[in-house]
């Protein structure tokens, strides 16, 4: 199975990436097409193979419900993260932006192969804090910003 | 009786001159009366130039037109994608300075 290097199984060797990816069936998405749900339940990590899937979440805009852009992920970029990290249920709703192909690597078949091959297991849970640590320290300061305008509209 | 016909003559002569003058003066006058006329007929255009420069108060200009949802969406997708990019800068080389750096996002400009 090849595919553009996924930012979550970086550092492991080549052969044991495959094996992991291995374990994942592919997703073919048309344009508009939903993979997930806010809110629905996660059993899936995925990561994209190609095309583009963009990460949405609801905000109301004239009174009426839109899907908002919040993030983009490309191929090599994993999403979908909530399937490992409990209560497991989506945070964001994925579309693929255009023609897309991802592969679902269900979080069971992921720890039945973390506890057979522990170095992977770790190396995968380090990938994943680096992705999940990055989104933190992005939304955390684009939270800052907001309340820095916050307060600059609340004084006039 | 001369003095008193003469006098009464000259009387007369000089109302009549009076009278004289009063309609040319008048006559002469005449133009201004039609002017309110005109101006009437130009009241169109100073109609116009007042509607434009009282268009804010008198309705909604072309700028406070509201924006459709679709412009709107990408503002906002536009605005998104614009603080991503300063928290990115912000974590690349943390400073105060660098957090609340200013965007050319339309909706906080």
């Amino acid at each position: 199975m090849t595919m553009a290097p996924a930012d979550v199984l970086v550092g492991i060797a080549a052969e044991e990436a495959e094996q992991v990816l291995a374990l994942g069936s592919r997703i073919a998405l048309s344009a508009g097409q939903v993979l997930f749900s806010l809110g629905d339940a996660a059993h899936s990590l995925y990561v994209v193979d190609r095309g583009r899937i963009a990460l949405t979440l609801p905000m109301t805009v004239r009174d009426k419900e839109q899907d908002v852009l919040v993030e983009e992920r490309s191929p090599g970029q994993s999403l979908g993260w909530s399937a490992l990290v409990s209560p497991h249920r989506f945070t964001l709703k994925a579309t693929a932006a255009v023609d897309t192909e991802v592969v679902a690597l269900s979080r069971a078949a992921l720890f039945d192969h973390f506890a057979a091959h522990p170095a992977v297991g770790y190396a995968v849970t380090r990938n994943l804090s680096a992705v999940v640590g990055h989104r933190l320290q992005i939304m955390q300061t684009m939270w800052l910003r907001e309340v820095q305008r916050v307060v600059e509209i609340s004084q006039g | 009786m001369e003095m008193f016909l003469m006098a009464a003559v000259m009387s007369l002569l000089a109302v009549a001159v009076s009278a004289v003058l009063f309609a040319a003066a008048t006559h002469g006058e005449r133009p201004e009366a039609t002017s309110p006329v005109k101006r009437v007929a130009l009241e169109p255009q100073r109609f116009f130039a007042s509607a434009v420069d009282g268009a804010p108060a008198a309705g909604p200009g072309p700028e406070a037109e509201p924006v459709p949802v679709e412009a709107l969406l990408l503002r906002i997708e536009q605005h998104i994608r614009l603080e991503q990019a300063a928290a990115e800068s912000f974590l690349h080389t943390p400073s105060g300075q660098s957090l609340h750096s200013r965007t050319t996002s339309r909706l906080v400009n």
